[in-house]
């Protein structure tokens, strides 16, 4: 039996999704920019997903600009934002940012920007009081994850943008792990720019967006074209768009309903492995988390090995580390919770997704207790 | 996941001689660390100064816990210098290869074993010295048995020892003998007396 609960990471296309693609990927095929109705009917179809995009975060239709995806644009965000004005170079993220968003802050301190970082708490939730601290006059733009990738726990973005707001700067969000799974408004937020990706709920890989409040005036992503109004250049991938389209449209659907049915599952999950693993412990348990996502330690036993007994078991999950290269660094969302960096080494991350199946958590909670106990023997770690 | 070796799967699945020893003749814990990963060893050694036993925990991935799994089956019965030459390359073979980028797992086993062995070897060496001591300079209660007969030891071990006088008489003082090493060394040591 095949368990994927690794949504996380990416999710299942939806049927939906690939129906409305198909005709883009075989007759449609014209570009939308072409003088002839071949080609520029397809051009309805970008702008339809744009609104259904749009509509799924509370956003106008001319606010989003179709990117590659979340990486895309969250370089894009906090790389423009930061040229905006050269009185407020500054830039303040989180410590717990994706990659995506922390190395585009390394790349620019090393292009000598200055940057800083806010802490959170001990519940892996945004230290308001820190991030206050750390804003001054030249800090130009903050961003913050609306969900944290590892954790599932949902940062306090709204007060953090109304922060940033009074302190004169901009506020960006990466809201990857969050768009589609919790309901995210740009307006009541007060945000300034926000990334989207399209896999992680149910569209196609490689597409995502960038919500750009109308009034910034963010240089191009990618010089070369008059496509997305200029703000970024290059053929439309069509099929790619109006696959997120469909998830927007789908995931605004069952933003109510499914969400429910998942995080009563992902409760189900939660209550049986802390109840029969020991050494078991959830993170950031008080804090308030998306419906999908848990990240548990098994304290004693390291995560690579629960996974690889896992994987036999046809069971997909994550961590937030990997012994690898010999340089395996516990995950920096873990550590800078305050999670000692022996016990983060053994954090498993279960994500699940609108397709999971109560027999899916029921086979995890019948397969992960003897693997648990088996290499707790094993171990020196494990009182 | 890992490209693994049906071996090396079977050795993270079926670990051999995983545990700890009760009471052995030489400890080591050890850590990598660059990936958090963390290893026990216990050996037993015999009068040959052989491997007998030897047993491991370890806190760590699959190729960590095959490669330590791995080193106990090669070092099993081998005399300690033997074991000590045991290289990452043996053990790697052993398990039918592991991937590149795991090589550094497999280590944690090699400075284990040269832990325990120090540990050994400490542990021996304590017990030599305050044997020879308490020959050479006898309490009053053994003093009349022990001396002009000029005993020699023949062997030490960390939890026992023999000694042999040149007349070859065997004097029934091992017992003596063995709870004031056992009182000096805070460890249960038994003193035979060979002839």
């Amino acid at each position: 039996m095949k368990v994927y609960l690794d949504n996380n990471a990416t999710t299942r296309m939806a049927p939906e999704v690939l129906d409305s693609m198909l005709p883009f990927l075989t007759e449609r095929y014209g570009n939308p920019s072409s003088f002839h109705s071949f080609g520029s009917d397809v051009m309805e179809e970008i702008e339809s997903s744009r609104e259904r995009v749009a509509r799924l975060i509370g956003a106008s239709p001319e606010e989003i600009v179709f990117t590659s995806g979340g990486t895309e644009s969250d370089n894009a965000a906090i790389m423009g934002a930061v040229a905006l004005n050269p009185l407020r170079p500054g830039l303040l993220v989180s410590t717990v940012e994706h990659p995506a968003v922390l190395r585009t802050a390394e790349v620019l301190e090393e292009r000598g920007f200055p940057v800083s970082f806010a802490d959170v708490l001990p519940d892996g939730t945004l230290d308001l009081e820190s991030c206050s601290r750390q804003l001054s006059e030249t800090t130009g733009i903050v961003s913050v994850m609306m969900a944290n990738n590892e954790t599932g726990v949902i940062m306090p973005v709204g007060e953090a943008a109304e922060m940033a707001r009074e302190a004169g700067c901009l506020f960006h969000s990466d809201a990857v792990q969050a768009v589609g799974k919790i309901p995210v408004d740009v307006g009541s937020m007060g945000l300034d720019l926000l990334s989207l990706s399209g896999h992680k709920f149910h569209g196609p890989k490689g597409v995502g967006a960038l919500y750009v409040r109308r009034g910034v005036e963010l240089p191009p992503l990618i010089a070369g074209g008059h496509q997305e109004n200029g703000m970024r250049g290059g053929t439309y991938n069509v099929p790619g768009i109006v696959g997120l389209g469909m998830a927007a449209e789908l995931a605004l659907e069952g933003l109510s309903g499914e969400k429910a049915r998942c995080s009563g599952l992902l409760e189900k999950l939660e209550k049986g492995v802390l109840s029969s693993c020991p050494g078991s412990v959830l993170l950031g348990g008080k804090a308030p988390r998306l419906p999908n996502t848990c990240t548990v330690l098994f304290r004693g036993v390291e995560s690579e090995a629960v996974m690889t007994l896992l994987d036999i078991q046809g069971i997909c999950v994550s961590s937030g580390s990997a012994c690898s290269t010999g340089s395996t660094a516990p995950s920096h969302v873990l550590t800078a919770m305050g999670v000692d960096p022996r016990d983060a080494v053994t954090a498993i991350r279960f994500s699940l997704s609108r397709y999971t199946s109560e027999r899916e958590i029921d086979h995890v909670l019948q397969e992960l207790p003897p693997i648990i106990r088996k290499l707790r023997e094993l171990s020196p770690y494990a009182d | 996941m890992w490209k693994y070796s049906e071996k090396l799967m079977d050795h993270f699945m079926n670990p051999r001689n995983s545990g700890q020893l009760p009471d052995p003749d030489g400890h080591s814990e050890v850590g990598s660390p660059q990936c958090g990963d963390a290893m026990t060893l216990d050996i037993r050694v015999d009068e040959q100064d052989r491997i007998s036993d030897i047993r491991f925990m370890t806190f760590g991935c699959a190729g960590a816990i095959a490669a330590a799994s791995a080193l106990t089956e090669i070092a099993r019965g081998k005399t300690l210098d033997e074991a000590l030459s045991i290289s990452n390359d043996e053990i790697i073979d052993f398990l039918g290869g592991m991937p590149e980028e795991k090589y550094h797992c497999s280590v944690m086993g090699h400075e284990a074993l040269e832990g325990a062995v120090d540990d050994f070897r400490v542990r021996r060496d304590r017990v030599l010295r305050h044997l020879e001591q308490i020959l050479a300079e006898p309490p009053a209660e053994l003093a009349g048995a022990v001396s002009g007969a000029g005993p020699e030891v023949v062997h030490v071990h960390p939890s026992r020892a023999s000694i042999r006088f040149s007349d070859g008489s065997v004097r029934g003082i091992g017992d003596l003998l063995g709870k004031e090493l056992s009182r000096r060394t805070g460890r249960s040591i038994a003193v035979e007396v060979v002839e």
